[in-house]
C-alpha cells in the first residue's frame, strides 16, 4: 500500500506543472494564436520566482527557513512574482504574433531560445547569484509532511494530503478557475470564438485583438507559474532548464483536446507513466520482475499510442488555431 | 562628412585590432561542455588557473569554444594561441582528439589535459576500438585521477557511520564515472569487513543514468529508492545531483553523497562528497611548468600519463565530518585510512569490469550484495 501511495504522490509531482502549463496553453490557443513559448516563459517565470525566493531566504534566519507554515508564504511570493514575469515575457509572443502577424511557431521558438540565454546572462551579471547561473533555494520546508486532520483521511489523505506541496492544491484551484472562466463566463465564450472564427466575432463586436492579448497573457501567467512549481517540486536550484516540460505541456494540452478537464486526466495520465517509467526499481513488486530497463522506458510512449488509437475523436482544435487575423477575409 | 566615415571606420578597426594585440594571455583554459562555473570541472581547473596566474602575476584567460566538437575545440586552442597563449589547458576526456592534433601543431605550447591522454581512436557503430593511436608528446601533461580511491573513501565513510542500505547512480559509464562507483563497491565491502558485518549484509543499488542533467525522472528514481529503504545515495552524475537531493530532502532521514567537488553548499543533506582536488593538481602542475626547482616535478612529467592519488593529495573527502548523521565516521578513523590509501596497504582495483561479470565476482565480494539496474 505504501508503494501506492509513493507512486501516486510522485505522479502529482509531475501532474501538477503539466496541468498548470497545459492549461495555459489552452487560454492561448482557444484564441487563436500557437503557443510552443511556453517551454521558454516556464523558464523565464521560474527564474524570477526563485530569484525573489532566494532573496528573501538570504535575509531569514535559521528558524524561519525551517518552519514550514511560514516557508508557504515565502512559495506563494515566488509564484505570484514567476506568474507576472511569464506574463509579461509572453506580451512578446503576443506583440510579434498579433500585432507584427509574424508566423507563431517562429516567433515562439525565438522565445524559447532567448529565455534560457537571457536568465543566464542576467544570473551572470549579478552578484546577488555570486555570478553563477544557478540560483539556490532551501525548499525543504516547502514541503508539507502531513496536513492537519484532513492527512487522517482514508487513502484520500495519504495522497493528497500528505507530502504535498502546498502547489498541488494551487494547482486543482487554478483548474477549477479555467474550467469555469472558459465555458461559464462571457469572456470565455468570446475568447473561444475568436480562436474558432475570429471575423464572426468580431461582427458581434467583440475586439479580436483584445481577446488575443488577453489570451495570450494568461498564458504566460500559467505557464511562468507551472515552471516555477516544476523546479521548486522536483529540484534544489533553478539551473536554465526545464528539462522539455514546457513541449510535454503541449502534448497534454493535445492529447486533452483543447479542454479543461481532459487536461487534467491527461496530465495524470502522463504523470503516472512518467512515474512508472523511473520509479520502477526502487518498488520491490516491479524490481523483481526482472524487465529489462527498456521496457518501462517504453510505457510512456506504447500507453500514449494505445490510449489515442482508441480513444481518438476528430480531435480538432480550434478553427483558426495559428491563423493571421485578417479582419477582411470573410 | 560622408567621405570620412570609411576612413573613421577603418582607423577604429585597426586600432581596435592593434588594442587586442596588445594584450597577450599566457596561460589559457578551455572550458568541457558546461560553464566556467558549473561547481564542478571547469570551475575546479579555473580555480587553479585563476590561483596561481594571480600569485605569480601570469595572465590568464578562458575560452568558450562554440560547440562540443573536436573541430570547435581546435579552433578555440588556435585562438587562445594566437592570442599569446603559452600553457593550455584543457578539462575532460573530450579533448583527447583535439590535443592530439594540436601536439603536433604547436610544439612549443605546453598542454594539460585533465581526465585524457591524447588519442585519435576511431569506433565502429557499436562502439568498438577499430582503429588509431594513443600518443603523448613531450609537450602534454596528461592528468587522471585516483577516483576509484575517492569513490572508495566514499563506501568507506558511508558503512562505517552505520548505513547499511546504499545507491549509487552515475551519469553515464565512462571510465571516470565507472572508476567512482567500482571504487564505492569496494569501499563498503572493505568498512563491512573492518566492522565484522554478517555476509550479503550492505545492499547497494547501481544504475547509470544515460545523463548529466537534473531532471524530475531523476528525482523520481532516487525517491524510489529512498522509499525502498536506501539511506544514502552516491550521485557521480555532475548537476543531476541536485534532483537526488531534492529525493532525499523531501524523506527524513535519507542522505546523499557528493561528487568531484564539495557539495555540501547545494543541501544538508550531503554528508560529503568524493572529490578530486583540480585546482590543486593543476596549480601544481602549472607550477612544474613554470619554475624548474618545482617541488612537485617528481610528480608531473610530461609525456606520460599520471595517475594523482591519495599520495599526492589528489583526491580525497572534504575535511567537514560533522555531517554524518550517526556521528560514528570521525576525522580519525578518516586520517587512517587514508593514510592506509597513501601507503598502498588497502589495494582498490580500478580494472574495468566486463559486463558478463558480476559485482560479487569481479570484486570478491562477501559482505556487499549489488543489485544492478541496467
Amino acid at each position: 500500500m505504501d508503494n501506492l501511495y509513493f507512486l501516486l504522490q510522485q505522479t502529482l509531482y509531475f501532474a501538477i506543472p503539466l496541468l498548470i502549463v497545459a492549461l495555459g496553453g489552452m487560454f492561448s490557443e482557444r484564441s487563436g494564436i500557437v503557443n510552443i513559448a511556453l517551454e521558454g516563459i516556464m523558464l523565464f517565470g521560474a527564474f524570477f520566482g526563485l530569484l525573489m525566493v532566494k532573496y528573501i531566504q538570504d535575509m531569514q534566519g535559521k528558524e524561519v527557513l525551517d518552519n514550514v507554515s511560514r516557508q508557504q508564504l515565502v512559495l506563494i511570493v515566488g509564484l505570484i512574482i514567476a506568474s507576472l514575469a511569464g506574463g509579461i515575457f509572453s506580451l512578446l509572443h503576443a506583440y510579434a504574433s498579433i500585432n507584427m502577424k509574424a508566423n507563431q511557431v517562429i516567433s515562439g521558438t525565438a522565445l524559447n531560445l532567448f529565455a534560457p540565454a537571457l536568465s543566464i546572462f542576467i544570473a551572470r551579471s549579478i552578484p546577488f547569484t555570486n555570478y553563477t547561473q544557478q540560483v539556490n533555494f532551501r525548499g525543504k520546508a516547502f514541503l508539507i509532511k502531513k496536513v492537519p486532520v484532513l492527512g487522517d483521511i482514508p487513502f484520500l489523505g495519504n495522497i493528497l494530503f500528505q507530502q504535498v506541496f502546498i502547489t498541488t492544491f494551487i494547482g486543482f484551484l487554478i483548474l477549477i478557475l479555467c474550467y469555469i472562466i472558459i465555458y461559464k463566463t462571457k469572456f470565455g465564450l468570446r475568447l473561444r470564438a475568436c480562436g474558432e472564427h475570429p471575423q464572426a466575432a468580431a461582427s458581434a463586436g467583440v475586439s479580436v485583438m483584445k481577446m488575443r492579448y488577453l489570451g495570450v497573457i494568461i498564458s504566460g501567467v500559467l505557464a511562468g507559474c507551472g515552471g516555477y512549481v516544476f523546479i521548486v517540486t522536483t529540484s534544489t536550484q533553478y539551473n536554465a532548464t526545464v528539462s522539455g516540460y514546457g513541449f510535454l505541456a503541449l502534448a497534454v494540452l493535445i492529447f486533452g483536446e483543447w479542454k479543461p478537464v481532459r487536461i487534467f486526466f491527461a496530465s495524470l495520465f502522463f504523470g503516472l507513466m512518467k512515474t512508472l517509467a523511473s520509479a520502477y526499481s526502487g518498488i520491490p513488486f516491479l524490481a523483481n520482475l526482472k524487465l529489462p530497463s527498456e521496457f518501462y522506458r517504453m510505457i510512456p510512449f506504447v500507453a500514449t499510442l494505445i490510449v489515442l488509437s482508441v480513444s481518438a475523436h476528430k480531435g480538432e482544435g480550434p478553427r483558426a488555431l495559428g491563423e493571421i487575423y485578417d479582419p477582411g477575409k470573410r | 562628412m560622408k567621405r570620412l566615415l570609411p576612413l573613421i571606420a577603418l582607423t577604429f578597426t585597426i586600432l581596435i585590432t592593434l588594442g587586442c594585440r596588445a594584450q597577450k594571455y599566457e596561460i589559457a583554459m578551455i572550458t568541457d561542455v558546461g560553464t566556467i562555473d558549473d561547481k564542478s570541472f571547469n570551475q575546479g581547473t579555473w580555480e587553479g588557473v585563476q590561483r596561481y596566474g594571480k600569485e605569480h602575476n601570469i595572465s590568464h584567460k578562458y575560452y568558450k569554444p562554440q560547440s562540443k566538437s573536436t573541430e570547435d575545440y581546435i579552433k578555440t586552442i588556435d585562438l587562445a594561441v594566437k592570442g599569446g597563449a603559452k600553457v593550455v589547458v584543457t578539462p575532460g576526456y573530450l579533448f583527447e582528439p583535439a590535443i592530439y592534433v594540436v601536439q603536433d601543431k604547436y610544439p612549443d605550447v605546453k598542454f594539460i589535459l585533465i581526465d585524457g591522454a591524447p588519442n585519435n581512436f576511431t569506433y565502429d557503430e557499436s562502439g568498438n576500438l577499430v582503429g588509431g593511436e594513443e600518443r603523448i608528446e613531450d609537450n602534454v601533461y596528461s592528468l587522471f585521477y585516483a577516483e576509484e580511491q575517492s569513490g572508495f573513501l566514499a563506501g568507506y565513510a558511508a558503512v562505517k557511520d552505520g548505513f547499511r542500505n546504499l545507491g549509487f547512480m552515475g551519469g553515464m559509464a565512462v571510465p571516470a564515472v565507472v572508476r567512482f562507483g567500482h571504487g564505492f563497491v569496494q569501499g563498503a565491502e572493505y568498512a563491512a569487513k573492518e566492522l565484522g558485518l554478517d555476509n550479503g549484509a550492505i545492499t547497494l543499488k547501481y544504475h547509470y543514468l544515460g545523463n548529466f542533467e537534473p531532471t524530475p525522472e531523476t528525482q523520481t528514481m532516487a525517491a524510489s529508492w529512498y522509499a525502498g529503504g536506501v539511506e544514502a545515495i552516491f550521485v557521480a552524475a555532475g548537476g543531476a545531483g541536485s534532483s537526488v537531493m531534492k529525493a532525499a530532502e523531501a524523506t527524513e532521514n535519507k542522505y546523499v553523497i557528493g561528487v568531484d567537488v564539495d557539495q555540501s553548499g547545494e543541501s544538508d543533506t550531503v554528508i560529503t562528497s568524493a572529490i578530486k582536488m583540480l585546482a590543486t593538481s593543476v596549480y601544481q602542475c602549472l607550477d612544474v611548468i613554470y619554475n624548474d626547482d618545482s617541488q612537485y616535478k617528481n610528480v608531473y612529467k610530461a609525456g606520460q600519463k599520471m595517475t594523482l592519488d591519495a599520495s599526492i593529495d589528489g583526491v580525497g573527502l572534504p575535511s567537514d565530518f560533522s555531517r554524518f548523521p550517526n556521528k560514528q565516521f570521525t576525522k580519525q578513523q578518516y586520517d587512517t585510512i587514508f593514510m592506509k590509501l597513501k601507503d598502498k596497504e588497502v589495494p582498490v582495483s580500478k580494472d574495468m569490469k566486463p559486463d558478463n561479470v558480476t559485482f560479487e565476482e569481479f570484486f570478491n565480494l562477501e559482505k556487499v550484495q549489488v543489485t544492478v539496474i541496467s
